[in-house]
């Protein structure tokens, strides 16, 4: 009789699986040089190992860059995909081993699409087939109650649509980000540069056409004016500011008329408003909305808060966090985990407090088969938290009480005043009663306003009207937080994806810093493919698969079709592209000149004011440093640059010399500092 | 052909981005000419260029109308 292989996604899993099932008793040791537990559980003998998350990867045999259309595709084992992945061999071989003396496999993966797909993927190829006897432990926190509840009520898979659809999702965007990155930069190669990569992938295409048609009207946008009208009321002895009830008054006659009508004249409180409002609990955290709060509340970028939450999740701290539901369903026990909470001396009080009424949580209305809303565990932390996962936890924790709180009451005014036939609005609103907003402390996002103290029938006197000329702001640009917003909103990428590809698109120069400025890079190559392949940046095609996916998950769509059909539209896109290779080479390859220039010009060179100041190496020495374009021209000025690191240019110039600063990268802390060698801010004083 | 402004593929005299810019630019003028009830062309790009909250590429194409 053989043991049971556990197959986990993460060696962290592995260790807080293993100490769940065995009470604490497991021994370990190293096989293929991979750390695996061992211990007998009742009259079972179990072994538990762990994946590196994805340690096979979709390939084409040939691996030659410059060809394409490239659509037979294999699974291989990464190492063979990605050099960086050097470690999954012995894993793999691991695995192999220990399931030659196994007689019974569990996949312990995560509950979801990507988990589904690793213990798959392992379980067919590492473990001679085993993926459709294996068995599946479901969970959703690696708390030791959780992990014995899903140990007790292991269940083989039937249909296996969430690996199926994984699978299949791996292969469709292998195949689209492949073919059209090679037609892309063998275009871009052919214009006579040397090899770049330009990728392309199925949800960052039209991710990046999002930020393009954004891009384009603030650069062509023109501010039309307007007017803006406010008045200053006096009455014995106190004075209120009230604005005119049309906020934007669109020609400058009709806004001084108004000035003129009201400007020393009585005013009439016409109508007074004051009612109590009542605002709701905010729904339970899915992953979307975990990001963007923690974007709002500490400026987090999306990908930065799921690796957080990821290393909370491993930690038992909080549930699964790539999940789309907002709801908290009663299995998870809610009063156990705000017992748990309440041992936290920061969480106490209030826990106590929502623990003495009854637990009933707001519900959101998004839901998820595979795991609940992400909610804490109950669980303290057991080493010390870093700043940003305190950060999160702490968010977590409020809005899982927040939940549980009860409705918070607003008393909102607002007030009329007339003059001379013009309207004149002043309000307010204060929290009269706090409810949810207590628990979630200063995440809730409510403002005092004082009320305006009127009484119908009331006379003022009109003392200042203020007309303002102004002007129609430009849009603004996505950040990281709306544009993962635009992309659910879209139906574009996963909960577990839509970060990544923010960050590619940040990674590939498309977009450049916080602000998410579409580079010229960027622009050339969704212009270059709205014009001979404008499905890969609409979001219909990527929308329709995204569906069929969906299918493929619940098992009411075939996976080999979709790949046909898909490979059939790419075909033709990928002959477009072809047939234009030339001006698509001349458009991609000019933008990334423009682009290579661009990251060597530091600024405007304060000695001549009239050229650039640009990083160029040095012929004879080989080291970089400082130069003027003008140096033809006699402009010497010049300065060192660090040998080692990467330079970065920040737009900026120094506010004490005018000269350039830089942002330099490599080794330890990036730092800025201000290239002028001379510049008063570094003498010593 | 390139656009004269940016060096892109040019559309006609100019590359689509320009080209829209040049359309916006024109269709804000009537625009701008009832919110102050007159203004001349000359004076309107003027303060379409001056203005902070003007677009990069409607920018270059007042300074391209004004021949700059």
């Amino acid at each position: 009789m053989g043991y049971t292989l556990v197959i986990c996604e993460k060696p962290d899993a592995a260790r807080r699986i293993s100490d769940a099932l065995s009470g604490g008793t497991s021994g370990s040791g190293l096989v293929e040089g991979t750390l695996v537990y061992r211990f007998r559980r009742g009259q079972e003998d179990f072994v538990v190992c762990s994946a590196l998350g994805h340690v096979y990867g979709i390939s084409d045999p040939l691996e030659e860059r410059s060809v394409y259309p490239v659509f037979d595709v294999e699974w291989y084992s990464s190492d063979l995909v990605d050099e960086k992945s050097a470690g999954v061999a012995r894993r793999i071989a691991a695995i192999r081993k220990l399931a030659v003396g196994a007689s019974k496999f569990v996949n312990a993966c995560d509950f979801d699409v990507e988990g589904e797909t690793i213990g798959y993927n392992l379980l067919r190829y590492a473990c001679g087939g085993r993926e459709r006897t294996a068995l599946r432990a479901k969970f959703s926190t690696l708390t030791r109650e959780d992990l014995l509840r899903a140990f007790d009520s292991l269940e083989v898979q039937a249909g296996q649509g969430l690996a199926r659809a994984g699978r299949a999702r791996h292969a469709i965007d292998f195949v689209w980000g492949v073919n059209l990155s090679r037609a892309l930069s063998q275009s871009a190669l052919g214009s006579g540069h040397r090899y770049r990569t330009v990728s392309v992938g199925r949800v960052q295409g039209p991710t990046l056409g999002f930020l393009e048609r954004r891009e384009r009207e603030i650069r062509e946008f023109v501010p039309i004016p307007y007017w803006k009208i406010a008045g200053v009321f006096k009455r014995d002895g106190g004075s209120i500011a009230a604005a005119y009830s049309k906020e934007k008054v669109e020609t400058r006659s009709l806004a001084e008329k108004v000035r003129t009508d009201c400007l020393g004249k009585e005013a009439v409180a016409t109508v007074v408003r004051k009612r109590v409002v009542q605002v709701g609990p905010p729904v339970p955290f899915n992953i979307g909305d975990l990001q963007k709060e923690a974007y709002r509340a500490f400026g987090y970028a999306p990908s930065r808060t799921l690796q957080i939450a990821e290393r909370l999740y491993l930690g038992a701290l909080v549930s699964y966090p790539r999940t789309g539901s907002q709801r908290l369903p009663p299995s998870i026990d809610y009063a156990a985990i705000m017992r748990g909470i309440g041992k936290l001396p920061e969480y106490s009080s209030d826990a106590a407090e929502l623990l003495r009424g009854g637990l009933k949580p707001v519900q959101g209305p998004k839901s998820d088969a595979a795991h609940p809303a992400i909610h804490p565990t109950g669980e303290t932390p057991k080493r010390a938290l870093d700043a940003s996962e305190s950060a999160v936890f702490d968010l977590v924790v409020r809005r899982y009480m927040a939940a549980f709180g009860p409705s918070a009451r607003r008393e909102i005014a607002d007030a009329s005043l007339v003059v001379q036939g013009h309207e004149f609005r002043v309000g307010g609103g204060r929290t009269v009663f706090s409810g949810w907003m207590k628990y979630y402390g200063r995440y809730a996002g409510y403002r005092d306003v004082g009320l305006p103290p009127v009484s119908e029938g009331d006379r003022f006197l009109t003392a200042e009207v203020t007309v303002e000329e102004k002007f129609e702001q430009r849009p603004s640009r996505y950040n990281q937080s709306s544009l993962l917003e635009k992309m659910e909103r879209e139906e574009i990428g996963t909960k577990a994806t839509r970060a990544e590809i923010i960050a590619t698109l940040v990674g590939r120069g498309y977009v450049s810093g916080e602000s998410m400025e579409v580079t010229d890079l960027g622009l050339a190559v969704v212009e270059t493919m709205a014009r001979y392949a404008p499905s890969v940046v609409g979001t219909g095609l990527t929308r329709d698969i995204e569906g069929k996916l969906e299918s493929v998950e619940v098992g009411s769509g075939g996976e080999a079709a979709l790949l046909r059909e898909t490979v059939r539209t790419l075909a033709d896109q990928l002959a477009e592209l072809s047939l234009n290779e030339e001006s698509v080479g001349r458009e991609i390859d000019s933008a990334q000149m423009k682009a290579v220039a661009k990251s060597f010009t530091l600024g405007r060179c304060p000695v001549c004011k009239n050229g650039e100041l640009r990083v160029i190496r040095s012929k004879a020495t080989r080291k970089r440093f400082v130069g003027c374009s003008n140096y033809s021209s006699g402009c010497r000025a010049s300065a060192p640059l660090p040998q080692s690191g990467t330079i970065r240019a920040t737009v900026k110039a120094c506010e004490r010399c005018s000269w350039p600063i830089i942002y330099a990268l490599g080794g330890g802390r990036p730092w800025r500092l201000c290239v002028n060698p001379n510049c008063p801010g570094k003498r010593k004083s | 052909m390139k656009c004269p402004l940016c060096g892109r593929e040019a559309a006609s005299d100019l590359c689509v981005y320009h080209l829209e810019a040049r359309e916006k630019v024109k269709l804000a003028y009537p625009l701008w000419v009832k919110a102050y009830g007159r203004m001349e062309w000359k004076d309107y790009l003027d303060n379409v260029k001056r203005n902070v909250q003007t677009g990069q590429w409607a920018k270059e194409i007042v300074e391209f109308l004004q021949g700059v």
